[in-house]
């Protein structure tokens, strides 16, 4: 269904959203907007709480175990979740881009079940969830939408499970990050990995140097090209069907 | 392929200005005092990063020399008291402790250099001690991608030696000859007989180093274009891989040992040029490619061949065939880059000691560049390195950037280069023409933003023959 025209003002095609107009990345905007929400709606409905940041890099959106009130749409920058065993080891549990939403899987119980934390100077919409919720009840899209962004979490958690080699971990993981930043409207061949190769590898579960040597690899190939945090996908279908397996 | 350079007198003494050998930009000189380790270590941590890391180039300042040569402009400290090197090696030690913490141990350091000094004023055993030194802290390559390089005084070098060098990894060796003539050895205090020389430099053969540099210098004292000649001449018969000549500039009022030179016995400026002249000739006769400034090297020499498939580099280790490294600089006076970030140590033992003593890493300047800086690094790397600069080529690396609009400035001062003769400019690129070659850096400062006032810098620098 095509919007209303007066519905696709409230989108600032520029990318960064105000009070009124929505990101034009952002996770909400699509079913809202039909539906006759604008930004301003949703504030009158105290859903959108607040418009937060810019944070600088390394700052907590939330800790684990923290009250769960809100979900986080993230506006610019980038952020990650992760958990911290009692050895103090980290485990990273995933990267967010511009439009993602973290926090979703804090519904139940109620407590956010890791911490989240950003990679880069990151601004973030927040929206209050109980509210957020309400208004699913009436509007079949918001839930929809909600149901899945939570499967799509669930999905690409569980992907990292199987029995998979460096290379098949990293070539999702790259084609995975391309159709994100496409999805956005971003470039699906060209973007700037936000987050450090010991981030990138402990996600994946290799070891930092194998990250590298496997890039490395990737490069003397001919499949990408990477200029310090720079990435290009020369050859995406082979990179596509290297990780098949992953991403079925 | 590279345009030969063509000698033209006229124009050389036109130009001969002082200016800036950019192995880096900016120079040196305008690092800022008083950059705080803090900053040093985060742009360091922040190097493991990337998802493909830079690796790592090292270098090692070696101070101490055992006799004054008149000439030198070097950072070095003359002594005959072997215990100094002890002392040195201890804190060297200790730099390599704290910056080895700083580096991801995956991270390779795939080029060396020993520059002094006189890195061979360590024997045998020290430099062993400080290459196992260097292991301990980082990966060393072992590959024959590796560049492992060492300055050598042939006059206190054996067979043994170099044995032992090679069998700890290094695997190039520079000579310093300046001049054979012993007329221009006795004026300069540095007595080197040409067999010692000879006799250096074939057992560097036989011990496996794959390469061999011979440095020569120009515009000493009693020099005679014959001498010279018979140098040039000598030095090619060593057929050594790569030969610097270098320029001789004469300011006893900043170097010290520098006095002991008779000014009067220094060659006119007309019979130094021609001494350039000579070598630049006489070199190319003999088939040697001119790759930039200082630096000629054999057509199948690895710069000639970087040159060719345009992938030199210049850093402050001259040019080189590596990728960007990430630089790490040890020793007294010693200069790192990493990333983004120049650092300077400490310039005299007393401060380097007493940092390292303390814990702290020794250094007393820096200087993180700005993205203008980066712009203007490209386009001064890719006119010393090759010659020319593609518009295209900067721009597509710096997205937004219209290069005729941005440096309008400079392309209208390469005007009166241009009606020179040593450049040719069109829309699309500038091209250092054979009579430019040997005045390249001449070019490279019209892009050189902090050169606002060359005329005030006449003794920082050395002059551009």
């Amino acid at each position: 269904m095509v919007p209303p025209l007066s519905a696709m003002r409230a989108i600032n095609p520029d990318g960064d959203g105000d009070g009124i107009a929505f990101c034009a990345t952002c996770a909400f905007a699509p079913v809202c907007l039909p539906q006759g929400f604008d930004k301003g709606t949703l504030a009158d409905l105290h859903c959108l709480i607040e418009h937060v940041g810019p944070y600088a890099a390394g700052s907590k959106l939330f800790e684990v175990d923290d009250a769960f009130d809100a979900v986080f749409a993230v506006r610019g920058g980038a952020v990650k979740t992760f958990l911290v065993d009692d050895q103090g080891r980290e485990q990273v549990l995933g990267f967010y881009l511009p439009g993602e939403l973290v926090g979703l899987n804090g519904v139940y119980p109620a407590r956010y079940p890791c911490s989240a934390m950003t990679l880069d100077t990151t601004t973030v919409c927040r929206f209050s969830f109980p509210a957020m919720a309400t208004l699913a009840t009436r509007m079949p899209g918001i839930q929809q939408q909600l149901f899945r962004l939570m499967s799509k979490d669930i999905t690409q958690a569980s992907l990292l499970a199987g029995d998979f080699s460096a290379d098949e971990r990293l070539a999702a993981f790259l084609v995975g990050m391309a159709d994100r930043y496409a999805t956005r409207g971003f470039s699906a061949t060209r973007f700037r990995l936000v987050m450090s190769r010991a981030d990138i590898a402990n996600y994946l579960r290799l070891a930092t140097e194998t990250v590298s040597r496997v890039l490395r690899r990737f490069q003397d190939d001919g499949l990408i090209v990477v200029e310090r945090r720079e990435v290009e996908l020369r050859e995406p279908a082979k990179l596509r069907h290297l990780a098949r397996s992953i991403l079925r | 392929m590279q345009i030969a350079p063509i000698f033209d007198p006229e124009l050389l003494t036109r130009y001969d200005v002082s200016g800036p050998r950019y192995t880096s930009y900016p120079t040196a000189p305008h690092f800022e005092a008083g950059f705080g380790e803090d900053r040093y270590r985060h742009h360091a941590l922040a190097s493991n990063d990337d998802p493909i890391p830079r690796p790592l180039s090292i270098y090692v300042h070696i101070p101490f020399c055992a006799s004054p040569c008149f000439y030198c402009g070097c950072n070095r400290v003359v002594t005959r008291d072997r215990s100094k090197a002890t002392e040195y090696l201890q804190r060297v030690a200790g730099e390599i402790r704290m910056q080895s913490e700083l580096f991801d141990r995956d991270r390779q350091v795939i080029q060396l250099h020993l520059g002094g000094g006189t890195p061979n004023y360590l024997d045998a055993d020290q430099l062993h001690e400080l290459m196992e030194m260097l292991r301990g802290g980082f990966n060393l390559a072992r590959g024959d991608e590796r560049e492992f390089s060492i300055e050598l005084d042939p006059r206190q070098a054996d067979p043994a030696l170099l044995d032992e060098l090679a069998a700890i990894g290094f695997n190039r060796a520079s000579f310093g000859v300046q001049d054979f003539d012993p007329y221009v050895q006795a004026a300069i205090n540095r007595i080197q007989p040409i067999e010692q020389t000879l006799a250096v430099i074939s057992s560097a053969r036989n011990a496996g180093f794959k390469s061999v540099s011979i440095d020569l210098i120009y515009g000493l004292p009693r020099q005679t274009i014959e001498g010279f000649a018979a140098t040039i001449d000598a030095v090619i018969g060593i057929r050594p891989d790569r030969i610097a000549v270098y320029s001789y500039a004469h300011l006893p009022e900043v170097f010290r040992a520098q006095r002991q030179i008779e000014s009067c016995e220094l060659p006119t400026a007309a019979t130094k040029l021609q001494l350039l002249g000579t070598a630049v000739n006489m070199l190319a006769a003999a088939g040697y490619s001119y790759i930039g400034m200082d630096h000629f090297a054999l057509p199948g020499d690895e710069l000639v061949r970087a040159q060719e498939t345009h992938t030199l580099q210049r850093n402050f280790q001259g040019y080189s065939t590596h990728a960007e490294c990430d630089l790490l600089g040890f020793g007294v006076s010693a200069i790192g880059r990493v990333g983004d970030c120049f650092v300077q140590n400490a310039r005299d033992l007393l401060s380097y000691y007493a940092a390292i003593d303390a814990g702290k890493l020794p250094l007393v300047k820096g200087y993180v560049v700005t993205p203008e800086d980066q712009l203007r690094a490209a386009v001064i790397q890719a006119l010393m390195c090759h010659g020319s600069v593609e518009f295209r080529d900067i721009e597509q690396r710096h997205p937004g950037l219209d290069f005729p609009c941005h440096f309008a400035d400079e392309l209208r001062r390469m005007a009166s280069l241009t009606r020179d003769g040593l450049v040719e400019v069109d829309h699309k690129s500038i091209r250092i023409t054979g009579r430019g070659r040997l005045l390249m850096r001449v070019v490279a400062m019209v892009f050189d933003e902090y050169l606002e006032h060359p005329r005030e810098q006449v003794t920082r620098f050395s002059r551009v023959i």
